[in-house]
């Protein structure tokens, strides 16, 4: 069959639709966007504080529930719920911590799923405050107001800017994909500049012994707890643009998987890079996504098995054979522990 | 010389440290046993005592890495028994560890800009709102570091890993370390272990020097009765938890009762000059 | 930053002794406090529901001992807690169902097919796996990640070959039995039953015999029993064989009680955790002890509460063993 055919089996039996697939890419680009913006403060705990968080799932579902709450239910403008949801993920993150942050790494990841499965089950039973297992999207049923309504607006807006600029046929979700990047962008430099500074060194000192570190005198635990906040702040807003994406918010899409996910992006970027974050989650979310092309002709339950092999066997792999994924320094990996 | 100096010389200044009772407990045993002591202001000062005679477990208990069961200890007349480690080394008793705790995958210069005090960049409000300010103090802060590692020799591995250094250039950071702190008491547990005799004379020497100068006083665990006996003013023995023997050297080295600790443990005290 | 001088007064020590005497022996304080709630929930909602949902705590309780003594036993070798563990018990639960369901034989092949294929995988993987790492000192965060990365592997394969439905196996869930006045599905009788025997007979095989001892003290410090000339690969082949069996055991026994689905067990492995913890890491007594309170704790929390939060009691129980008493109740303060 002639190359340029778009029906040309490749190996798996992807076609090349994969390549020219705007809406696919824009898909892709929105999670990608969303778990690296998860695993950026993963990056921040883990790989430069030497916490292991496992946490993360529940500091999303906290912001993006606040968030629709906020709108849904005490009627805030969804502009200002979003600070107020951050502060209140913030809040949550800090209670996550006091109790646990003196627990070894282990323990503390135990800890940290378990407070954010307890966050999951709240968000399942508590029926009427968080719509259970239907979920929160509007108001009076789908009738009313739903907390997206807001961000609707500017999408529109933002489309109309993008045709204007020359591209006639904007992607849906290309708004989104820009504003998520942008964030992303945003909050990587931000990272790295505190991380350049003395207090970023406290934090890697941190990492390497919290005991040297306090025999210096370096309050650690409140470093730490500064380190959790700032990842439940940035996890916060991961929450909503899930919750935007989804235009839903919804206890399973906060499961234990999420973090394992992102913990998959984190160290396919590789520890302690925090660009290399935003390449880890571009390239999972490609193979991830790509799954949905093969054609063999497989139902949505065993792509999702795919994907969750893919994921666990990656994890498997790198951690035997690439502990410092691709762009994390190999020092790093050998000298500690 | 003025009176600061004079009083830093002579070894009988009013303590530093004190400790009174001190008890550490492990399940059913008791590690230190109701240990007392004193570390006069300007001093040199030995802990001595057989193995598992508790004086690791007393540093851990007085620097706040354990839980104190009992006792009492005042560091500059302020209570610091059951505080937190970084509280007491912020009122400048600072302890190194007896194995090394060398922060490996940071460079050798910023295991040493990262122990300097009063750093307005560590708070992160500064670093976001003051940055000038934390620029220049971290500019302060690496010129001294350079300088305390020019001391200990180690500038020329300033920049690599600390976890590429050798055991006693590791011994050796691990006191320029502490140093960068600007202490006032430093604990040094078995600071000469695994290191060359030169290594050991130089950082002997700093010891005095530091104590000579700035009035710093030191507490050191050691088990080489040379160094102790030739460079301490003052010996501390301890046994099974509790303090048995404290004075001069000379004195110490013919208490009967530390005759039968050692005696007891095998270990024999001699003076290396005999 | 204020310190707090110690003093030895006369006012703090009565409490203090108190406090020491509690720690000393955790086990009959345990026994103390649990025998106080039973009281107090028997006063306020009578004995017949208490036994009634205390068998029912019986059967958790079982399922919950038998996945945490493989567990705590694991943690041993690998020093970590293993996140697979959950998914070992569903796929158990899954080879019992290819031999009952898709197969047709009786249950009691099921729980033999799985407790041996479990037990072989646990195996593989240690082979495979655990071991090239131990070897090569891998760190904690990547021992921690690899289990993960195995958890997803198995669930992954489970659903690609039977997906999410939910299914069940081919035992009489209706049936019940009644004596002294309280009933009990049969099937949930059943679980007692196999739980408690297998239960007394891994405690008297861990007390008793040469290879219970050595995994047990292979489980409290790996590195000493080395040095005390235990040959340690064989006792750790040994130590995956009964946590993979037991396991496989586990998830059977649930899923004859309930149903299975691909996540059923990682679904379990945080009141697993928990139970560990309770015990005391590293401590098989202390497993099977903290796996019957829980399970235990869990039924009776539907005396006061809406039984839809049942879930929650072992993620609850979770964190406030870890925040008060991480050592657990047997175990003894190391430093966590």
């Amino acid at each position: 069959m002639p190359a340029h055919d778009p029906s040309v089996i490749l190996p798996l039996g992807l076609t090349l639709n994969f390549f020219t697939d705007t809406g696919f890419w824009s898909g892709v680009g929105v999670l990608a966007g969303i778990y690296a913006l998860v695993a950026l403060g993963l990056q921040l705990n883990v790989g430069y504080t030497g916490m292991t968080n496992f946490g993360a799932a529940g500091f999303m579902a906290v912001g993006a529930y606040a968030m629709a709450i906020l709108v849904l239910k005490a009627g805030f403008s969804f502009w200002l719920s979003l600070p107020v949801a951050m502060l209140i993920a913030i809040g949550f993150g800090l209670l996550v911590g006091l109790p646990s942050l003196r627990l070894r790494a282990d323990y503390f990841a135990i800890a940290t799923i378990a407070l954010a499965e307890t966050v999951r089950i709240i968000a399942q039973n508590a029926d009427s405050l968080t719509g259970g297992n239907q979920g929160l999207f509007c108001a009076e049923g789908g009738a009313g107001a739903c907390y997206n309504d807001a961000w609707t607006n500017l999408s529109t807006t933002i489309e109309g800017w993008l045709q204007s600029l020359g591209w006639t046929n904007p992607e849906s979700l290309a708004p989104l994909l820009i504003v998520v990047w942008l964030f992303v962008v945003g909050a990587t430099l931000g990272l790295r500049f505190i991380q350049k500074s003395p207090w970023g060194r406290v934090l890697r000192a941190i990492r390497e012994d919290e005991d040297a570190a306090e025999a210096l005198g370096k309050h650690t635990f409140v470093y730490k707890l500064q380190s959790l906040a700032i990842a439940a702040a940035i996890g916060a807003f991961a929450g909503f643009f899930l919750a935007l994406d989804l235009a839903t918010v919804h206890p399973l899409d906060y499961e234990p998987l999420v973090t394992f996910f992102a913990y998959g992006v984190l160290v396919l970027g590789g520890l302690a890079s925090y660009w290399g974050v935003l390449a880890g989650a571009v390239l999972f979310w490609t193979i991830l996504e790509g799954t949905r092309f093969i054609g063999f002709g497989l139902d949505d339950t065993q792509i999702a098995a795919l994907r969750f092999f893919i994921v666990g066997l990656a994890l498997i792999v790198l951690m035997v054979f690439r502990p410092q994924g691709m762009f994390g320094k190999r020092e790093e990996m050998v000298l500690g522990e | 010389m003025n009176d600061a100096d004079v009083d830093a010389e002579r070894p009988n200044g009013k303590p530093i440290l004190e400790a009174a009772g001190v008890v550490k407990r492990f399940g059913g045993i008791r590690a230190v046993n109701g240990a007392t002591l004193d570390v006069r202001e300007g001093s040199i000062t030995a802990l001595i005592g057989p193995n598992g005679a508790g004086k690791t477990t007393f540093f851990n208990v007085v620097t706040g890495f354990y839980r104190p069961d009992g006792g009492r200890a005042a560091f500059q007349g302020d209570q610091i028994l059951g505080a937190r480690p970084h509280a007491i080394a912020r009122l400048g008793m600072v302890r190194t560890f007896q194995i090394t705790k060398a922060l490996a995958r940071m460079p050798v210069i910023d295991n040493m800009t990262l122990a300097a005090p009063d750093q307005p960049g560590e708070r992160l409000l500064n670093v976001i709102a003051h940055p000038r300010r934390v620029r220049r103090r971290e500019a302060e802060v690496r010129e001294q570091a350079i300088e305390l590692l020019e001391v200990f020799d180690l500038a020329r591995v300033a920049d690599d890993y600390a976890g590429t250094l050798s055991g006693g250039q590791r011994k050796l950071l691990e006191l320029a370390r502490a140093l960068m702190t600007r202490p006032r008491l430093l604990l040094l547990d078995e600071p000469m272990a695994g290191i060359n005799p030169t290594l050991g004379r130089r950082l002997l020497d700093h010891m005095q020097r530091l104590r000579a100068d700035e009035g710093v006083s030191f507490l050191f665990i050691e088990h080489d009765m040379g160094v102790v006996m030739n460079h301490s003013d003052r010996v501390i023995v301890m046994a099974e938890g509790r303090v048995i023997a404290d004075g001069e050297p000379h004195e110490v080295r013919t208490d009967q009762a530390v005759i039968d600790a050692y005696l007891g443990s095998g270990t024999v005290v001699e003076d290396e000059r005999a | 930053m204020e310190a707090q001088s110690l003093t030895l007064g006369a006012e703090e020590s009565a409490w203090r002794r108190l406090k020491e005497a509690a720690d000393r022996r955790p086990a009959v304080t345990a026994l103390i406090i649990l025998g106080v709630a039973v009281i107090v929930m028997v006063a306020a909602k009578g004995l017949h529901l208490v036994a009634q949902t205390g068998l029912n705590g019986l059967s958790l309780g079982a399922i919950y001992a038998l996945g945490a003594v493989g567990l705590t036993l694991v943690y041993g070798i690998l020093r970590l807690v293993n996140f697979a563990h959950g998914d070992f018990l569903t796929f158990g639960a899954y080879m019992a169902y290819l031999v009952n369901v898709t197969s047709g034989m009786p249950l009691a092949v099921g729980i033999l097919f799985a407790m041996a294929t479990t037990a072989l995988l646990g195996v593989a993987f240690e082979l495979v796996l655990w071991r090239p790492m131990r070897a090569r000192r891998a760190g904690l965060l990547q021992l921690l990640l690899t289990s993960i990365g195995l958890a997803l592997v198995i669930r992954s394969a489970i659903q690609w070959f039977w997906s999410t439905d939910v299914r069940l196996l081919d035992v009489n869930t209706t049936a019940t039995v009644s004596f002294l006045g309280l009933r009990i599905g049969r099937m949930q009788l059943i679980v007692i039953a196999i739980g408690f025997v297998v239960i007394i007979a891994i405690g008297l095989m861990l007390s008793q015999t040469l290879l219970g001892k050595r995994m047990r003290a292979l489980a409290d410090d790996l590195d000493l029993a080395e040095t005390a000339g235990v040959n340690t690969r064989r006792v750790i082949v040994y130590t995956w064989v009964f946590a993979g069996s037991l396991a496989g055991l586990a998830g059977v026994l649930d899923a004859s009680v309930t149903a299975l689905s691909p996540n059923f067990g990682f679904d379990l492995l945080l009141p697993i955790f928990a139970a560990v913890i309770l015990g005391g890491i590293g401590d098989a007594y202390g497993a099977l002890a903290g796996g019957m309170l829980l399970g235990l704790v869990t039924e009776w929390s539907t005396l006061f509460v809406d039984a839809k939060w049942k879930i929650g009691v072992g993620f609850v129980a979770l964190i406030v063993a870890l925040i008060v008493r991480p050592q657990g109740i047997f175990g003894r303060a190391r430093t966590i």
